[in-house]
């Protein structure tokens, strides 16, 4: 493990990996906390509202699963997407990133669609423990979609160009990959701890 | 020239076929989540049912999908030294709030000003 | 990827503004650290003056109450994320790659992004004296006095705002940090070969990367309570502001620890360079700053023992709190086992360093005494919590810094610092320093209240008070000598060699100050006291070739413009949301050409 380890060609590190992808991966340490800290608060205040709607009368849980399964389909495209970037099929990159967008778009759209709902059914940041602690919590998630929605499209953007990505694009889709399975995996406790369990 | 040798993860096997494959289980146990949540179960095993199942799915993502099962060592310890403390730190304030003992306290035993509470 | 940019001979020496404001150079970044850290360093001190004035004799009238409130939340705030933060990392981004035996951190241009996204949060909080009114609800905040109902203007903003974006330069610099010290270090420079401060910092960054995150949150709810009418902390809304109590310290105890740990690591390379003999129980020391760091994540609620955690929680916290009395005493034990049957030299940088043992000693026992809920909650918000915060952030963390600006000071400018003022500047500053925080423990004792702008004649306080304000205007005395101390010695012509000191670690082993390159042939480490190990077997240091292609990463403008960008979303946020969308614009903009830029 240590230093004398031979490591890849002029990139010497000590140990060995890339010091990108172990920044991504620190990173995603820390946004545990982050969103650990969110998830603590919603499940502090479940019980705590004084007024209605609460989670039942809201939830609409056939809608939030499609959701979830466009989320987990941006996860295989993305996938691919790392696939194709590492074994240099630049069209297939190309189309499963583009697709990886496309799908965390539209679960941006019903997300949107989901607050909209939820708002005209009387819910919004102030009406209760419930509406903030959900909001600012799935709002931030999206917020984290979003971000990723930038981040692989500006990669999109970088690989048309005439040389793509470089020599080192597989690592950089790799490290865009991390993110957005990271997002993913959130959603994924979120679904569960928010949506499922009554 | 610096390509994919020092890019690719050591040991990773799994192409499309396989993605495809893990993706299918994913959608799978998203259903029986799904299937378990209106099945009517006791909230005790529902809970349990439903974060074991959320905990396999995360964990085939982050095996699997971020490629963490075939990655340095390194990487696997710096992910879970995040998410150990945050579940515990989860744990930890939920235990504090859900036993809040002054919670049952009676009312003679509330300061003043609680007094006209709820 | 073998090109050469900088071949050494062409290297030129042009310092301008545009050098310094594209630098990407970590010692010229810790630079920038280092003098605005002090400069905040002197301004806290500014207000912390004002405060004991205030507080010299009974009924003071200096300032009013309102003004008062803001001074004490502002000293505090200066203090702990404007000061004595950045001078540790200015020390950390100085000195890790040199001690590590690398050329620059892992990312310089993220390096130079925490510094403008620092100074900009700093500049953004400072600001808002004149923008008004400053924070005034004490540097933790605690809601319901931080919403908007008992909190009115804007001073709260100011503080949820400012202390978002300086988060956010804190975390990206010890991502930074960490990546470093785990992948640049030079051949042979195993984990336990590292010196003690990186070892330090090394848990400094992770306590930061870790518990950042909570804070950030709690912050982003105190915003969303203020701005957009959410209820996270309004009780009679179903809200709970004990929730915010516990997310702040979740965040606020492990900072305690952000902010001794430095100070830890410079005390454990002074003492053993100037006893002449290497660190007594290194492993130990090491293993004890981790386990402060693990511990540290799990005592918050002991700042939290009279809002009636209840029995069990009291029991849990009063354990972990004193259970980390021991990793703490198993360093005090090493630090003294360092001096003992060492050829001790006592110059400044060991007085302090000595007097840094003994005065965090003090400030450690009081607090193992609050760890026992009854003695808490007598001394819950009293002076005593006062005069034990002091001892351990004045007596431990300022008193460590000091210890390592006149240790490094040498290295770093080729200068150093005049011997006699600089014992000037240590007693005025450990007289003053105990005269001033050492009488706050009796005032404590005797009912006097924390964060009270007056209080009335014959409550027994009028001798104490006194006191302690005497002494901080020795404090203030002792830190005029040392600027002139500092100004003096920058005049004078550098006459520092390689190693002056004879120490052991890697900085000692390059030109002092050192080129931007820091080393001309990347050394080579055999031993946890590299230049010791390679002066006793007679290893010669390694000449440089005649011709060198050393790579060093160009400047760039773009860590600057996404600063400016940060600072104008958090304007925008207190002020006009059109700011923020040209933030955000500037950002991202930045951030492409970031990612365009050339490199290598
Ligand atoms: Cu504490």
């Amino acid at each position: 493990m240590e230093a004398t380890e031979a490591a890849h060609g002029e990139h010497h590190t000590s140990l060995g990996v890339d010091n990108r992808m172990l920044l991504m991966w620190i990173f995603l340490a820390s946004e545990c906390l982050f969103f650990g800290s969110l998830i603590s608060t919603y499940l502090i205040y479940k019980g705590e509202s004084l007024v209605r709607p609460l989670p039942d009368d809201v939830f609409d849980i056939p809608l939030t699963s499609l959701s979830t399964f466009v989320l987990l389909v941006s996860s295989f495209t993305m996938v691919l997407a790392v696939y194709a970037a590492h074994h240099n099929f630049p069209k297939m990159m190309k189309l499963s990133l583009l697709s990886t967008i496309l799908l965390g778009l539209v679960f941006l759209g019903f997300q949107v669609y989901e607050f909209r709902l939820f708002g005209s059914e009387g819910l919004n940041l102030s009406t209760n423990q419930f509406g903030a602690s959900f909001f600012v919590l799935t709002g931030f998630h999206g917020v984290h979609v979003g971000v990723g929605v930038l981040y692989l499209g500006s990669m999109l953007i970088g690989s048309m160009r005439r040389n793509g990505l470089g020599p080192s694009g597989g690592l950089y889709m790799e490290i865009a990959g991390l993110y957005w399975h990271f997002v993913d995996i959130v959603w994924i406790v979120i679904f569960t701890v928010i949506y499922l369990i009554p | 020239m610096a390509s994919d040798a020092h890019t690719k993860g050591s040991g990773s096997t799994l192409g499309p076929r396989q993605y495809i494959q893990i993706t299918i289980g994913l959608a799978v146990v998203t259903v029986l989540e799904l299937i378990a949540s209106y099945a009517g179960l006791g909230t005790v095993t529902l809970v349990t049912v439903l974060i074991v199942m959320s905990a396999v799915k995360f964990g085939v993502v982050v095996a699997l999908f971020m490629h963490l099962r075939f990655e340095s060592r390194v990487f696997t310890q710096m992910f879970m030294l995040g998410l150990i403390l945050a579940t515990a730190i989860l744990i930890g304030l939920l235990a504090l709030f859900w036993n809040d003992s002054t919670d049952a306290l009676g009312p003679e035993e509330l300061p003043p000003w609680e007094h006209h509470g709820h | 990827m073998a090109t050469a940019t900088g071949t050494l001979p062409q290297v030129q020496e042009e310092t301008t503004i545009w050098t310094w404001l594209t630098t990407v150079d970590h010692k010229k970044i810790g630079t920038m650290y280092g003098i605005s850290g002090f400069a905040f360093f002197l301004l806290a001190g500014l207000e912390a003056l004002i405060i004991r004035t205030q507080l010299a004799v009974p009924n003071g009238a200096v300032v009013d109450a309102d003004r008062y409130n803001q001074l004490f939340t502002m000293h505090a705030l200066t203090m702990i994320f404007l000061g004595i933060m950045p001078l540790g990392a200015a020390f950390f981004n100085y000195f890790l790659p040199l001690m590590i035996g690398a050329r620059d951190v892992a990312f310089p241009r993220l390096n130079a992004l925490s510094y403008w996204v620092f100074l900009g949060g700093a500049l953004l909080l400072t600001s808002s004296f004149i923008f008004g009114g400053a924070p005034d609800g004490g540097w933790f905040a605690y809601a319901p006095l931080s919403d908007e109902e008992f909190s009115p203007g804007a001073g709260l903003d100011f503080y949820a705002i400012g202390l978002l974006i300086l988060g956010t330069s804190s975390l990206m610099a010890s991502l930074n940090f960490a990546v470093t010290v785990f992948n640049m270090r030079a051949p042979g420079m195993s984990m336990m070969r590292l010196p003690v401060f990186i070892w330090m910092m090394l848990v400094v960054n992770f306590l930061l990367i870790l518990s950042l995150p909570v804070i950030t949150v709690a912050l982003v709810q105190l915003v969303f309570d203020r701005n957009f009418t959410t209820n996270f902390f309004t009780p009679a809304e179903g809200g709970d502001p004990i929730l915010w109590q516990h997310l702040f310290w979740v965040f606020a105890h492990p900072e305690v620890y952000v902010l001794i740990l430095p100070s830890m690591g410079i005390v454990s390379e002074v003492l053993p360079v100037f006893s002449r003999k290497p660190l007594f129980g290194y492993a130990a020391i090491v293993f004890a700053g981790v386990a402060i760091g693990v511990l540290g994540f799990a005592v918050w609620s002991h700042h939290m023992f009279t809002t009636g955690l209840g029995t069990v929680p009291q029991i849990v916290f009063t354990a972990s709190t004193m259970a980390i009395a021991v990793p703490t005493g198993i360093k005090i034990f090493n630090w003294m086992g360092t001096l003992y049957g060492g050829s001790i030299h006592f110059n400044t940088a060991m007085y302090f360093a000595v007097s840094f043992i003994a005065l965090f000693t003090i400030g450690g026992i009081s607090g193992v005494m609050h760890a026992s809920p009854p003695v808490d909650s007598q001394q819950q918000d009293t002076y005593f919590i006062v005069a034990h915060i002091h001892y351990v952030l004045f007596g431990g963390a300022i008193v460590g810094i000091f210890s390592g600006l006149y240790y490094w000071f040498p290295k770093m400018t080729g200068r150093f610092l005049d011997e006699r003022l600089g014992k000037i500047h240590f007693w005025l500053m450990f007289i003053g320093m105990n005269i001033t925080f050492f009488p706050m423990h009796f005032l404590g004792l005797s009912g006097m209240p924390r964060r009270i702008y007056t209080y009335d004649a014959d409550l027994g306080w009028e001798t104490w008070n006194m006191v302690a304000t005497i002494g901080s205007y020795m404090l203030a005395l002792s830190i005029i000598v040392f600027l002139v101390n500092f100004f003096w010695t920058m005049r004078k012509e550098p006459t520092a060699t390689d190693n002056p000191w004879d120490a052991p670690t890697l900085e000692w082993a390059t030109s002092s100050p050192p080129p931007e390159h820091d080393f001309d042939v990347i050394p080579e480490v055999r031993d946890r006291d590299p230049l010791w190990y390679d002066r006793d077997h007679g290893i010669e240091k390694v000449e440089p070739p005649s011709e060198m292609h050393i790579h060093l990463p160009p400047p760039s403008y773009f860590p600057l413009l996404i600063g400016l960008g940060v600072l104008l979303l958090g304007v925008g946020v207190l002020s006009h949301l059109a700011l923020t969308a040209l933030g955000v614009v500037i950002v991202i903009y930045s951030i492409w050409g970031w990612a365009l830029e050339p490199t290598e």
